[in-house]
């Protein structure tokens, strides 16, 4: 076992910060917390909020929040200390969050040397006594009557009291602090209580003041996004769609569905998306809260590389074009069309969702058009009613059906020639004798 | 041999820098500047043989129902074969999928966008142009000024697709930036197509016959 320690030495401050700023509750700090551990789960199956007993996690939130990573079993993911630390900083950093690592085969023992900064860390027992014996008392995570009766003793140095043996730390200083020092040497196992990754995922921030500039909204979005990604990665799925919930005060939540036009699980392209539906959408009042809910998750759409390099390239181009398209304009403003096996000319059509269905890259060559009369490129959303048209250039082709659902038609269509040789298709009801315009051989 | 010998000098450096940009161009695949149109007689006079790549196109019809989209219609198709898509922003009527197909076009990649105003229907047109997966971007906008039609121009120049915009005969009056500029009329049941403007090429008016209306 090999544990990081990531300690967040201004978390509670900075968990409130962003625009809002100002005071921040204890359960803000501890959903926020939530959020980053469920960030935190891409890196790691093994994710701890808490550790040691009661006291010591008393003790622990005195030096700021934490989270402990176990990292043996990914190294080789994410390669060495030094490339999983540089990888973590990347995405820390912008969300405003200042950080300290500590590395070593046990909990306690990564704790304290992310507490004194010796963030080269440890991978052996040996290599951990030997940096912990020069740090000071201060750095444990024991209580202040207990610090103080070791300085009584005489004790200065953590090197002075691990090779004390334990019976007699325990006799003089109490059990609780014999069990801590154990545990810390990795003498005596420690249970975890790791992080499970819950069936939907759903995260909340909450704001002191309520922001009332839809911009504000976009830095603590940032940072339940990027909880939605890790807890994405960590069951390696994807979502085609996102709720974001605006809470307002005695008002009922803004609900944005944000979708995307391919399962994805990237931060990034998630708040880029929710940046431009934001900017869409006025908000109806302040908010006081944001919610972020994933419930649908799919199998990821990896393609293929190498071979489909180009093909793959541009099908997620394709795919940020229609997001930032549909999260602009909405879900609806961006369809294909197909056609329909209906002999009336208003049903032999219909939209469909675009989606990147077809394989990307070059078809084959078209399917044969079983043969059909020839039909006009434009179609008037409605028949227009117009005068019986001078001069017929072609025509009938009569059409009658749909005498089974009631939307029958009769009909005698006609190409007709109108004003600056616009060619018409028109047709003669052939139950009122009406003439309408159908439409344009554009 | 001294160093002395061994330094080129500077005007074999300049050659042989000349010989490298030479042999990088010749390795990197040509863009193509234009897309046929399938009609042979306006390929002949329009500048690099086609509808122009990463460039506006204008096309001023003076009525609709003249073979104006028809004119488009085998370029589109050969796009659509060649793995790109097509999107349609905000057409005035429907674009009917039985003429589509017969006229060859892949339906799966036409993308068919409305927007609310004209602000969004520029800010699509953009968007799509800039994609480098779509092809062509049809278009119908309202109002079009000189620093717009600069701006999509570059959009298209980034994704490397044809802007084809569709604007009212009153447009003509106006000067643009667009790299070729069409106006088109119907003569004797064909389409006339009267180049306004060419961006290194000639002014000219040739007759085609789209396929829109085989019967006329």
């Amino acid at each position: 076992m090999q544990w990081l320690c990531i300690l967040l030495p201004r978390f509670a401050l900075e968990a409130a910060a962003g625009p809002a700023g100002g005071a921040h509750s204890e359960s803000g700090t501890r959903s926020a917390l939530a959020t980053l551990a469920l960030w935190a789960l891409q890196w790691s199956s093994q994710v701890s909020e808490r550790a040691g007993s009661d006291d010591a996690q008393c003790i622990a939130a005195a030096h700021g929040a934490a989270l402990w990573l176990e990292i043996g079993a990914s190294r080789a993911l994410f390669g060495d200390h030094a490339a999983l630390r540089a990888r973590l900083a990347a995405e820390l950093g912008p969300l405003g969050y200042e950080f300290r690592l500590g590395s070593a085969p046990t909990p306690q023992g990564a704790t304290i040397l992310a507490r004194a900064g010796l963030a080269g860390g440890a991978l052996t027992r040996a290599q951990l006594l030997r940096q912990l014996a020069p740090l000071p008392l201060g750095l444990l995570s024991l209580p202040d009557e207990q610090l103080a009766a070791l300085h009584a003793a005489g004790l200065r140095r953590i090197g002075e009291l691990l090779p004390l043996p334990a019976a007699a730390i325990a006799r003089r200083f109490g059990p609780a602090a014999s069990l801590y020092l154990q545990r810390l040497r990795g003498a005596a196992r420690e249970p975890q209580h790791c992080v499970r990754p819950p069936a939907r995922f759903t995260s909340r921030c909450e704001f002191p003041d309520a922001i009332g500039d839809a911009t504000a909204l976009l830095f603590p979005l940032q940072r339940l996004l990027a909880g939605l990604q890790g807890y994405l990665r960590s069951l390696d799925r994807a979502v085609q769609r996102y709720t974001l919930c605006l809470e307002h005060h005695r008002a009922a939540a803004t609900r944005l569905a944000i979708g995307l036009a391919r399962p994805g699980r990237d931060a990034v392209q998630f708040l880029a998306l929710a940046r431009e539906r934001l900017a869409a959408t006025a908000l109806a009042a302040p908010v006081h809260g944001l919610r972020v809910e994933a419930d649908e998750l799919l199998q990821p759409l990896i393609l293929q590389d190498d071979l489909f390099a180009c093909a793959t390239q541009q099908a997620g181009q394709l795919q940020h074009s229609l997001d930032r398209l549909a999260a602009r304009l909405g879900r609806d403003a961006v369809r294909t069309l197909d056609r329909s096996a209906d002999h009336r000319p208003e049903r032999a059509w219909r939209l469909c969702a675009a989606r990147l269905t077809a394989q990307p890259g070059a078809l084959p060559a078209p399917p044969p058009v079983a043969q059909a009369p020839d039909r006009p490129c434009w179609l008037l959303p409605e028949p227009r009613r117009i005068d019986m048209p001078r001069e017929l250039l072609a025509g009938p082709e009569r059409i009658e059906s749909g005498w089974w659902d009631g939307a029958d038609i009769a009909r005698d269509y006609y190409l007709a020639r109108g004003e600056h040789g616009a060619q018409l298709w028109v047709y003669n009801d052939l139950r009122s004798g009406a003439w309408c315009l159908h439409g344009l051989w554009a | 041999m001294t160093g002395q010998a061994l330094r080129p000098t500077r005007e074999e450096l300049r050659a042989r820098l000349a010989q490298v940009g030479r042999s990088a161009q010749a390795t990197e695949p040509a863009r193509p500047v234009a897309l046929a149109t399938g009609f042979a007689a306006l390929d002949a006079v329009l500048p690099g043989g086609g509808w122009p790549v990463g460039a506006i196109t204008e096309l001023m019809p003076e009525t609709q129902g003249i073979g104006e989209l028809s004119l488009l219609m085998p370029a589109l198709a050969q796009l659509g074969r060649a793995g790109r898509y097509l999107a349609w922003i905000a057409p005035p009527c429907l674009p009917y999928p039985p003429a589509l197909a017969q006229h060859g076009l892949a339906l799966e990649r036409l993308l068919l966008v409305q927007a609310r105003d004209a602000r969004a229907v520029l800010w699509a047109i953009e968007q799509t142009l800039r994609c480098p997966a779509i092809g062509a971007v049809l278009a119908w906008p309202a109002s079009l000024d000189d620093r717009r039609v600069r701006r999509l121009q570059l959009a298209a120049e980034a994704g490397g697709s044809c802007g084809l915009f569709y604007r009212s005969p009153a447009a003509a009056q106006e000067a643009s930036p667009a790299a070729l500029r069409l106006r088109l009329r119907s003569a004797g049941g064909r389409l006339q197509v009267e180049i306004q403007k060419a961006r290194g090429g000639h002014t000219h008016a040739v007759a085609v016959h789209p396929a829109a209306a085989v019967c006329a």
